[in-house]
């Protein structure tokens, strides 16, 4: 099960996490970052989907460990 | 060491390699992950795997040492500004720059920057002929964060040649590094007096934090560092990106057709050219710990110069890097830097962006170039100094 976190003193709304994992991470109207998916139901492709986005992020904001 | 080091006697900060840096840079990326500079006594990351790894990885890469490549200026800056400080002093002054740059933050200007960028686009129509970098790509930059940031219009017209002087002076100690030093002086100059006098307009973000350290929420003696670190990284950087777009519009119109017929594409403009033609050719780091760069080791104490240049056009990473391709999957390149030190500002860059080329984009056909581009020539800033166009409606 992959652990999805968002550092949320670093990140700074940019919002392409959201644009690369709509599925799993939900970029807010007031600038936070939500991560949509609960442990319990990540698999593999949610999993490679979150670390797409934690190497996009400008800001290294998003770590995603196995 | 006991390893042979890879190393390399090309200078990086040549004038014929500065003119025409992509066939050096790519000599460099298949010469090696890591290179031993030897005129300069420190390593070259010039491939993508490792430049992104080291970008991320702060901590052994630290910037608090300075993140340039002479004594002088790594002495003189280190520990004293947002790029020249690891956490937890980074975090710090990074929230306090961040807190305004936010995409969020900015949205409000957009429709300021739209009807600014619209009068700006009709001035240019207007004249027809005209050059990209002067009268186009440097309006914004030479006002936008200027009036957010409050600073009086006395000076303001040395900015472009103090902002670059703070940019020089990061490079090794040759010629050009030793002749921006007064430049920078006076800036730093004018950044006390602006910071020390109240001379910052009520309202603007200079003054809002001028309030905050009377009210010992900042530590006044960072209030010049803090202003420098809006302004100084705001103006070539952006110059140069908006003046590679244009340059690659002109070069290959059916790249402009393409955004004209899908503005969604209006958002990637300053991505690709930030990666095509990265502003900052990079910045240097001071090893804490070994590293290892694909077998080659880097030791605790070593300096390194990370190229994001080299990084954004490395063919292991990218496909075809020297085409300008507004539709390519530009996530992950470095033209912004990455990770806790990335630009600050590039909400802020790509809110001007958006709001001009949506201006232009609604009223110009072709960019035709009736000149050669001629080239900055620059230890540490990648831009464009003049390139005549004109307009087609």
């Amino acid at each position: 099960m992959p652990r999805i976190v968002v550092d949320t003193s670093r990140c700074e709304g940019h919002g392409l996490c959201e644009g690369i994992a709509p599925d799993v991470f939900a970029l807010h109207d007031e600038g936070a970052v939500e991560v949509l998916i609960k442990e319990s139901v990540a698999g593999d492709a949610i999993e490679a989907a979150a670390t797409a986005a934690a190497l996009a992020c400008p800001v290294a904001a998003i770590h995603v460990t196995s | 060491m006991t390893q042979t080091l890879p190393s390399t006697d090309i200078d990086l900060f040549a004038d014929e390699v500065i003119a025409d840096p992509h066939p050096t840079y790519r000599e460099l990326r298949d010469a090696g992950s890591a290179l031993w500079m030897s005129r300069y006594d420190c390593w070259l990351l010039p491939r993508y795997a490792e430049v992104f790894a080291a970008l991320r990885d702060h901590d052994r890469f630290s910037s608090a040492s300075g993140v340039g490549l002479n004594d002088v200026m790594n002495q003189a800056t280190k520990g004293g500004s947002v790029l020249c400080t690891d956490p937890p002093e980074h975090d710090h002054l990074r929230r306090i720059l961040g807190s305004r740059l936010t995409p969020r933050a900015l949205r409000g200007h957009s429709e300021d920057f739209l009807r600014r960028a619209h009068l700006l686009v009709d001035e240019l129509i207007e004249k027809g002929s005209f050059d990209a970098v002067a009268d186009f790509s440097s309006a914004f930059p030479l006002s936008v964060v200027p009036d957010l940031l409050g600073v009086p219009e006395d000076g303001r017209e040395h900015l472009l040649k103090w902002a670059s002087a703070a940019f020089q002076a990061e490079g090794p100690m040759n010629e050009r590094t030793q002749s921006s030093l007064p430049d920078l002086q006076e800036f730093l100059g004018y950044i006390t007096d602006v910071a020390g006098e109240q001379k910052l307009a009520s309202g603007s973000w200079g003054h809002q934090m001028l309030l905050e350290a009377r009210a010992g929420e900042i530590d006044e003696k960072m209030l010049p560092p803090l202003l420098l670190d809006y302004l100084g990284p705001s103006i070539d950087t952006t110059i140069s990106a908006l003046s590679t777009a244009i340059w690659q519009f002109a070069l290959h119109p059916d790249q402009w057709d393409a955004l004209r017929s899908d503005r969604t594409l209006i958002a990637n403009v300053v991505n690709e050219a930030v990666r095509l033609e990265a502003p900052i050719r990079g910045f240097g780091r001071h090893l804490t710990h070994d590293f290892d760069a694909d077998g080659v080791t880097l030791a605790a104490g070593d300096w390194v110069f990370v190229s994001y240049a080299s990084a954004n056009r490395d063919e292991r990473r990218w496909e075809n890097p020297g085409r300008f391709d507004i539709h390519r999957d530009t996530a992950g390149h470095v033209g912004f830097g990455s990770g806790i030190h990335s630009c600050v500002g590039q909400g802020l860059a790509k809110l001007e962006a958006t709001a001009l080329f949506t201006a232009l984009a609604d009223k110009v056909t072709r960019f035709e170039l009736t000149g050669e581009p001629v080239w900055n020539v620059h230890n540490i800033l990648r831009g464009i100094a003049t390139l005549p166009v004109t307009v087609r409606v």
